[in-house]
């Protein structure tokens, strides 16, 4: 159970990493963006690879953030009766959920994003545009990258919960993260009950 | 009926499992993926569904929030209401309105109405925004013996307004849905917005003029006069009008798009907390990722409601949703009526993202079927699909507002309950919010009966 608990943190840490340094990309986007309007207005012409670099940062934004958006709680939830559930029943249902809707949602979409990437790594695709930015699989893999990021913290939360239920006692403080209630993009303001 | 097949019924019990599934508690976006998924491989063994189908998924996520430009403005709108909530603008803002509104009866109610207002053109996001509210205003409003049900109504009243004044995520998205110009919607939702925000200093001003001891006025002495007060005034009114200007305005300009604007009023934001000596880099740090955390979970659960609504689609969703309307012979106020009615009762258990993303989607086919040309009608020549499609918009923006404020499940209820003093019972709270919710329903009504609220900005400065 402690090893299983080790993993499950040492995948946290992974995930979270990787969606701390993705959460930055907001900073070269906004620069982006205020550079391509200062240009525009001043410099008359409108550059197609800014516009495409924008998307590309705000795809790779979210796309790396949705696994460390797990970890983190997020994702919303209708809490109206979940709120007067055992937390161990809600360790269970969080259990069934990983196994029934997360991970089969992964599986699909990393098995046909890869096909994705691949067919546009095979065909050369570049923008539609002349003027656009080329190798267009290099932001497309963010797709399967993202969902294996998920599934990978679909994974952690799972045992996570598995520990919580069929762990010691001693463990529950590290193991019951989600049997609480949070709401990640409040900050430090709103830390409600967990 | 004399042919009786399972599998044409199929997108009615997708709906039905999301009805069941959501209350588990899992994240909404896990329960409508899974629900999708699920009835795509039920499909499969009923043969109305091929297993490659799942790959269309994969290119509608990509066609739909990655390679969209539109969508970049969420983004940098999360960031910009973030930055802004660290930068101490909002403070500054009710001192000032305190100081002003400070001989009116209610003042203090009234200043957070206007603060709600103003600091919903520079922002969309209500968690934060709410919280914000809560932590300045409550504690003062209790001190000064304020009725604990009208204050708290208030807060969450005002404080969910910046959902519906532009810019909004929401109305981003819906124009994204809608297939309509965001720049559109966002003229054609001020006037509305700002109509809600009177109703409610209205109502506030009468209810106080009659019964003072709801809100005892501030007391002598704290008064600042002549070049102070002015000085002041500029201090706290200058920053949020900049940010006003320099978003709606290049927008409404035609400066800049939408997304442009987003990303100038990031800057912008930002360009606040440091000229307030508040921009360190763990400030920035932190805004980054939660504004990362919350785009997660919005694009995450636009992700599941592509899977949702692709799968609903391809099992026949549209056609029976489009038969069960038509067969109900309801004529279109009347199904813009249910609509309305069905978006209100949604709002009693889910969230605005939750009802723009899975409902709309749905009902799509039969909005466009609409047929209120005539009521409409502006300059004579009826109205186009544009228009009718930004006024079910607004309508719908209206309405999903009440979302917020409606129990059990009312998000900016929770939030405030969350931060609000120990003192405060979610009764009071859900008795304070009543005559807001009433007063929502009201402006609805108005937008309805009376479509130039909505669509007089757009049309006339279209000309």
């Amino acid at each position: 159970m402690e090893a299983l608990l080790k993993i499950s943190d040492c995948i946290d840490a992974v995930v979270s990493r990787i969606g701390k340094w993705a959460s930055l990309l907001a900073i070269p986007l906004m620069l982006t963006i205020i550079y391509d309007v200062i240009q525009r207005k001043f410099g008359g012409q409108g550059s197609i690879k800014l516009q495409e670099l924008e998307w590309h940062l705000h795809t790779g934004l979210f796309m790396l953030c949705f696994g460390f958006g797990y970890i983190r709680d997020s994702h919303v939830r209708i809490e109206l009766i979940r709120d007067n559930l055992r937390p161990r029943t809600r360790a269970i249902v969080e259990m069934i959920g990983g196994i029934i809707c997360v991970l089969p949602f992964c599986a699909l979409v990393l098995y046909f994003g890869f096909d994705f990437v691949a067919r546009s790594f095979e065909n050369h695709e570049v923008s539609a545009s002349t003027t656009g930015l080329t190798h267009r699989w290099i932001i497309k893999s963010t797709i399967p990258i993202g969902f294996g990021l998920l599934a990978m913290a679909g994974l952690s939360v799972f045992m996570k919960c598995f520990v919580f239920v069929f762990g010691p006692t001693n463990l529950h403080k590290r193991a019951g993260y989600y049997v609480g209630t949070h709401h990640a993009d409040l900050g430090d303001v709103a830390k409600l009950k967990d | 009926m004399d042919n009786f097949y399972i599998e044409d019924w199929f997108p009615l019990f997708m709906f039905a499992c999301i009805g069941i599934f959501v209350f588990t508690g899992l994240p909404v976006a896990f329960v409508i993926s899974g629900i999708g998924i699920a009835f795509g491989f039920l499909g499969m063994a009923y043969d109305v569904f091929s297993f490659i189908e799942f790959f269309n998924i994969v290119s509608r996520i990509w066609g739909g929030i990655a390679e969209n430009m539109v969508m970049v403005a969420v983004p940098m709108f999360i960031f910009m209401g973030t930055m802004l909530e660290k930068s101490g603008v909002a403070e500054d803002l009710l001192e000032c309105l305190n100081m002003l509104l400070r001989k009116v009866p209610g003042g203090l109610a009234l200043s957070v109405t206007l603060m709600g207002t103003i600091m919903a053109a520079t922002t969309g996001i209500i968690g934060a925004s709410v919280v914000m509210m809560t932590l300045l205003a409550l504690p003062v409003m209790l001190r000064r013996n304020y009725d604990p049900s009208l204050a708290t109504g208030t807060i969450a009243a005002s404080g969910t307004l910046g959902i519906l004044i532009p810019p909004s995520i929401m109305l981003v998205l819906m124009s994204d849905l809608l297939s309509i110009s965001v720049g559109n919607l966002f003229l054609a939702s001020i006037i509305p917005g700002l109509l809600l925000a009177s109703l409610y200093t209205v109502y506030i001003f009468i209810r106080c003029q009659i019964n003072p001891s709801l809100a005892p006025p501030l007391p002598e002495g704290e008064a600042v006069h002549g070049k102070d007060l002015v000085m002041m005034m500029l201090r706290s009114f200058l920053p949020p009008v900049f940010l006003i200007v320099l978003v709606l305005g290049s927008i409404f300009a035609g400066f800049a798009t939408p997304t442009e604007a987003a990303g100038v009023g990031a800057v912008g934001a930002t360009f606040l907390a440091l000229v307030k000596g508040r921009l360190k880099w763990p400030v920035l740090k932190d805004v980054c990722e939660r504004s990362a955390l919350t785009g997660a979970m919005l694009f995450f659960l636009f992700a599941g409601a592509t899977v949702f609504s692709y799968v609903f689609r391809s099992l026949g969703g549209d056609d029976l949703v489009i038969d069960l309307v038509e067969q109900a012979g309801l004529g279109s106020w009347g199904i813009l009526l249910l609509l309305m009615l069905i978006v209100f009762i949604l709002g009693f258990f889910f969230d605005w993202v939750e009802i723009t993303l899975i409902v709309l989607p749905i009902f799509a086919p039969v909005i466009a079927q609409l047929d209120f040309g005539h009521h409409l009608d502006v300059g004579g020549l009826g109205a186009t699909e544009t228009q009718v499609l930004t006024w079910f918009a607004v309508l719908v923006a209206v309405n999903l507002q009440t979302s917020f404020l409606t129990p059990p499940f009312g998000f900016a209820l929770f939030y405030l309950k969350g931060v609000a003093p120990k003192s405060i019972s979610i009764q009071q709270i859900y008795k304070g919010i009543i005559p807001f919710v009433l007063l929502q329903v009201i402006g609805l009504i108005l937008v309805m009966a009376f479509p130039e609220i909505a669509l007089w900005m757009p049309n006339t400065l279209l000309e």
